[in-house]
């Protein structure tokens, strides 16, 4: 091998893009004279047999079956606890915590959007199965099954309210989540909620380092503010509240009746439970009534307001595409205002593809995302226009009850009723008279 | 209590058709999955003919030492002395030195077959998903060098992290049972 | 459950666990953290220290103790990484262990330490049930205010337009700017004609009038000067060198030379080309925003126009026994290549189209015939852009978008050198010695017996490539020899001899014939139905090259030399249409 052609090829090596990956036969197979068999291609590994997936949606009817007896019928927070420690082992831990229900979202979303995807069974499964559960006997999902609740509930050491209108005003990051993660899953940009689920790292025991600071912190802010993800970010959450609140059956913190004995007023470390209503002052009923009438109107201004915020920023969103972002770059090379060339434009040219072409697409995405951008908008405007409109609406409760959205069916508030213990002695006799005071 | 029991009765109505409304949702999107259902389970793959062999793959997969490797297709390999996917640019010798090896882990070994062929096979347990071999080969050889997803590794996580920053999008979803796209004599894109 | 209080032995235990549980959490993450911070920040320092060592031992080859210690250091490093891995790994496990017996202590120590209720007396829940109602209105209204303040700080990113607006935005040149300039050998479509009419007509070498600038040329060529408003691009070569200059065309200084490497050849063998076509035959060509030259090695670079090479690609060693010399078209953003080669039957002729940005095949086209040294065109006709290629037997017309054959005339033979035009509706193809054929671009497929309009057999030339306006059509053969037809009918009109020998082919200026000899004098002659001689203007070298013709300058290509001809530094681009 010449000098002059070492040379040759180290200045081609340093100064040429890779060609892309088409490789053409430069050189043509050897034939050999001394009898070499010529080796087989490495023999892959299977990935995970699809059974696994079976076994796993069958495993979540029976986890959710047991949770909804646990809850509502045992009425035991020691063995809703068990339980909720075993699902985080399995489905978190053993399973990587994927694919789970707030991720199958997406995947859902995506199947509706998409016609060249299909959704395997376990995502649909993982995605239907809680629902149907939520409509029959409320939030269970979240008490006992879910790996990303409980490992939040399991780190809750020394419980701290949180001020109920700091409450309602964060729930609207979780509907701005969920309308975000439907976006971008419908428009096959990306998987938001996948992206930035904090939890998994731990699940997975690796991850990128971004992630597992945010799980961290979010784990200790959990360790005094009860399940924060669950109740400010899930998106998943709040599609369950709004199907828990038409439950056919949920929990409740008495077996039988109320006494209103106060006892269980700060039971719940959620603050889930709902005091009863009393009469407001006098003058009070006219305002709320003109308050109602103005919060009314003003929910259409809100949609409209959304609606057009959201269409405005759709080139912006529209960047969360790669497509998008790679006709950007292109086109900043071509015309000159950039100097250089990424990964991502030298990929491009590889495919032979006009850039034309590329432009026509990102601008079709684009007019894409300027309807859904709106849409979005428009659900946060709606979102944030009903709860005022919720919040201005009188409500009347006469006993302590759970609250039927916010409940996470945990089961800590069950001993902190008089009643449940009158059940419970009921039941076993008198060996809990040791329990009691 | 409801002051109103006509009250009481239109809202359980409206509450039970809401109800019914919604179980018949959750319905139809298990209907609509299951319609379009894909009997296996997809999983993540790389299109060898999309691959750049940038270097993301070994940088951004989840786990620390990435499920990603390098795979020989002995059928195009030219089993070159000079071998642009196993030397640097500029080798001291044509040997197995370690100054002379592109490969940053060492998992290509060379032996030799008859002059002037010597074979190359990766070591796949050393192999870290750089992707500076296949690089080599595409560019100068005969492209049979080029990376995989291994799936007795990869935990198939609903967002690959690798496919995201993919600048090429080589990363598709293949159905589990064929996991694997594999270059072969003849079959270009 | 009441609280049992810190007498509770339990309540110890699970205290004393938690701190213990805290205390290991803490060991393996300060573990973790200083794994990290081994792997991202020693291991790349190592490497890099490797990779330094690295390039100093290919300049000292009998370094022994260099390179003994590169290997131990390679070593070192693949150890040490593999052992990371594993540390972490365990480590993360014991951590998660860890963490796992101090949420269990937390746990437990937090049931038995629990406080039972004591609820305190209250007044009037009615307005501070109001009062809560109105501060979580406010609170929603806040956090609005907020998503509200992050949709405006995302409205305030830019964001890229891809309407192509203005000369500087699009990513090439118009076909009106290039009828403008001289952007390929004999300028727009190849066809030698420039419509400025402010070309000088007489200028002396010898004495320096009406030269503006002459400019000594590095290493040697003979491609024809290219022009794309104040810059001239020449390529240049010798057995061992490739390069693309590029002159002021104001001034004529050297403004920058570009390499362009050539592919690693597996045996060291020379590569030899005949001394008449020389190492840098074929001519550059431009697209308004880039510069493209090709080599008879085969290589093809592109450059932009302030010298920088954007990328460079090796088609092989062309096959070609005269050597490669057909020079570069541009068509948009593509740059056409005619890669003829050997005997045809081999089938390794092709067509390229390379797009101009980033070097990669657009398009290619296999052609099934043998060595050409002809120059395709893309012009106009027939109400759509054609690619014309001659090559032996076949005049093929493609698109040049997509490489899709048009049609083809099978019409010429033996070895093509002189190049097609396109004038009157009528495409010009010449088989040197034999005959010069015309053909109607408005057919499909095979048009051999339909769309030939005629032939003419009087005064072929075997090099230099025919120029009309229209009207009438010139050739010119080596001797001087120069034969006019009409171009309607193909009746001669006029043949002269000038009895000079000539290699550059002749260019049409307005309404003048400019026609370059050997010698270097340029005989400009009246366009018309008879040889009118309007002036000889000698240079006073040899001359291969054909001139450009571009805004009030020419500019020739001595062999040793570039000339500009013209009055006074002519103004800026705002000039040139």
């Amino acid at each position: 091998m010449t000098r002059f052609a070492c040379i040759a090829m180290f200045t081609m090596a340093l100064l040429v893009p890779c060609l892309g990956a088409r490789g053409e036969m430069r050189f043509p197979p050897p034939e050999f004279e001394s009898g070499y068999q010529f080796p087989q291609t490495t023999h892959p590994p299977t990935a995970r047999s699809a059974l696994y997936e079976y076994v796993d949606a069958a495993l979540l009817v029976v986890t959710l079956l047991l949770a909804s007896h646990l809850i509502l019928r045992r009425r035991s927070r020691r063995a809703i606890f068990v339980l909720m420690i075993a699902a985080l082992f399995y489905f978190g831990f053993w399973r990587d915590g994927c694919i789970c229900p707030i991720g199958a979202i997406q995947n859902v979303t995506l199947t509706a959007f998409d016609s060249t995807y299909a959704i395997p069974l376990a995502a649909a499964a993982f995605f239907v199965i809680p629902l149907v559960f939520t409509l029959f006997c409320g939030r269970v999902f979240c008490g006992a099954a879910c790996p990303l609740g409980a490992i939040q509930d399991a780190v809750l050491i020394h419980p701290v309210r949180v001020p109920r209108w700091l409450e309602s005003g964060l729930r609207l990051l979780a509907y701005t989540y969920l309308g975000a993660g439907v976006l971008f899953a419908a428009m096959g940009s990306t998987f938001l909620i996948c992206r930035y689920d904090p939890f998994i790292g731990f699940f997975r025991m690796s991850g990128n380092w971004n992630i597992l600071i945010l799980g961290v912190s979010l784990l200790l802010i959990g360790l005094f503010v009860g399940r924060p993800y669950c109740r400010f970010l899930c998106p998943y959450g709040v599609i369950l509240r709004h199907l828990s609140r038409l439950s056919k059956r949920r929990v409740t913190i008495t077996p039988t009746e109320c006494i209103k004995c106060r006892l269980c007023e700060d039971a719940c470390p959620f603050g889930a439970i709902r005091e009863p209503t009393e009469d407001w002052p006098e003058g009070e009923y006219k305002i709320a009534k003109k308050r109602l009438a103005l919060f009314l109107m003003l929910l259409p201004v809100l949609i409209a307001a959304g609606g057009w915020g959201g269409y405005s920023l759709k080139e912006r969103l529209a960047r969360m595409h790669p497509r998008v972002r790679t006709a950007e770059r292109v086109f900043l090379e071509e015309t000159g205002q950039v100097t250089g060339t990424t990964n991502a434009s030298d990929a491009f040219r590889t495919t032979g593809q006009t850039s034309e072409f590329l432009y026509k697409d990102a601008t079709k995405i684009r007019s894409r995302f300027a309807v859904g951008g709106g849409l979005l908008g428009a659900f946060i405007g709606f979102v944030a226009g009903g709860k005022l409109v919720a919040l201005s609406v009188r409500r009347r409760r006469t006993e302590y009850e759970a609250d039927p959205a916010g409940c996470f069916a945990c089961g800590r508030c069950y001993t902190y009723c008089p009643k449940e213990h009158e059940r419970l002695k009921e039941n076993r006799g008198t060996l809990l008279a040791r329990g009691k005071q | 209590m409801p002051s109103n029991k006509e009250d009481m009765t239109r809202r359980k109505f409206l509450r039970e058709g809401l109800w019914g409304t919604c179980l018949a949702g959750a319905g139809t999107a298990a209907g609509l999955s299951v319609a379009r259902n894909n009997q296996d389970n997809t999983v993540w793959q790389i299109d060898p003919y999309k691959c750049i062999a940038c270097g993301n793959c070994a940088t951004y997969c989840v786990l620390e030492h990435s499920a990603v490797k390098c795979i020989q297709a002995y059928a195009i390999c030219g089993y070159c002395d000079l071998c642009t996917g196993y030397l640097v640019p500029e080798p001291k010798a044509l040997d197995t030195g370690a100054e002379n090896e592109l490969c940053p882990t060492g998992a290509i070994k060379r032996t030799y077959v008859e002059d002037p062929y010597y074979e190359y096979t990766i070591d796949e347990p050393l192999c870290n998903g750089c992707g500076k071999c296949v690089k080599g080969c595409v560019a100068f050889g005969n492209g049979s060098l080029f990376l995989q997803v291994r799936h007795d590794r990869c935990l198939n996580c609903n967002e690959c992290a690798i496919a995201a920053a993919c600048p090429s999008q080589a990363y598709k979803r293949v159905p589990a049972g064929q996991p694997y796209l594999l270059k072969g004599v003849g079959a270009k894109e | 459950m009441g609280g049992m209080g810190d007498t509770n032995p339990w309540y110890q235990a699970a205290k004393t666990t938690m701190i213990v549980g805290a205390v290991f959490s803490a060991i393996f993450t300060v573990l973790l953290v200083v794994n990290l911070v081994g792997s991202a920040i020693i291991g790349p320092w190592r490497e890099n220290k490797l990779a330094v060592m690295k390039v100093q031992v290919q300049q000292e080859p009998g370094n022994q103790e260099l390179l003994s210690e590169i290997r131990q250091l390679d070593l070192k490093i693949r150890r040490d990484r593999t052992w990371r891995w594993d540390f972490a790994a365990k480590a993360a496990f014991m951590l998660l262990g860890s963490v796992v017996v101090l949420a269990a202590a937390g746990k437990l120590a937090g049931g038995i330490a629990k406080v039972s209720p004591r609820p305190q007396p209250i007044m009037e829940r009615g307005e501070s049930q109001v009062k809560e109602a109105k501060q979580a209105r406010w609170g929603v209204a806040g956090v609005l205010a907020v998503l509200a303040a992050g949709m405006l700080l995302l409205a305030m990113s830019r964001w890229v337009d891809f309407v192509q607006g203005g000369d500087a935005g699009s990513p090439h040149a118009s076909v009106e700017e290039k009828h403008g300039q001289w952007h390929r050998f004999r300028g727009f479509a190849g066809a030698g004609v420039s419509a400025y009419t402010n070309i000088p007509i007489s200028w002396n070498g010898k004495t320096g009038e009406g030269i503006l600038w002459k400019t000594p040329v590095p290493l040697k060529g003979h491609n024809s000067p290219v022009v794309w408003q104040d810059r001239v691009f020449l390529s240049v070569a010798d057995p061992n060198t490739r390069q693309v200059v590029c002159f002021d065309g104001k001034s004529g200084r050297l403004l920058w030379k570009g390499d362009v490497p050539t592919a690693p050849v597996a045996s060291a063998e020379k590569f030899e080309i005949m001394e008449d076509t020389g190492y840098a035959a074929p001519t550059v060509a431009t697209d308004g925003r880039r510069v493209y030259a090709i080599f008879p090695t085969g290589d093809v670079a592109g450059f932009d126009f302030n010298g920088r090479r954007l990328w460079h690609k090796s088609l092989g060693r062309p096959d070609s026994s005269y050597g490669y010399a057909s020079s570069l078209e541009t068509y948009e953003k593509l740059v056409l290549i005619q890669y003829d080669q050997g005997d045809g039957k081999e089938g390794k002729s092709r067509f390229f189209a390379l797009d101009g940005v980033s070097g990669q095949v657009a398009w290619e086209t296999k052609r099934e015939l043998p060595s050409s040294w002809t120059t395709p065109i893309v012009a106009d006709v027939a109400g759509q852009p054609q690619l014309i290629t001659v090559a032996n037997p076949f005049v093929v017309s493609y698109n040049p978008a997509d490489g899709k054959e048009l049609w083809r005339a099978e019409c010429v033979g033996g070895d093509l050198a002189p190049s097609p035009i396109c004038a009157g509706g009528l495409v010009f193809a010449i088989q040197p010695y034999s005959q010069m054929v015309a053909i109607q671009p408005t057919g499909q497929g095979n048009v051999t017996k339909t769309h030939v309009a005629w032939k003419a057999e009087d005064g072929i030339p075997d090099i230099c490539s025919p120029v009309s306006n229209g009207t009438y059509v010139y050739l010119l053969d080596s001797e001087g020899l120069v034969t006019c037809y009409n171009v309607a009918d193909g009746k001669k009109v006029y043949e002269r001899e000038l009895k000079e020998p000539f290699r550059a082919s002749p260019s049409i200026v307005g309404d003048k014939l400019y026609l370059l000899s050997l010698k270097g004098v340029m005989h400009i002659a009246q366009v018309g139905p008879e040889y009118k001689e309007l002036g000889k203007c000698e240079l006073g070298e040899e001359c291969l090259a054909s001139p450009a013709f571009v805004d009030g300058r020419i500019y020739i290509r001595g062999a040793k030399n570039l000339y500009c001809i013209g009055q006074t530094p002519v103004g800026g681009p705002s000039e040139a249409k």
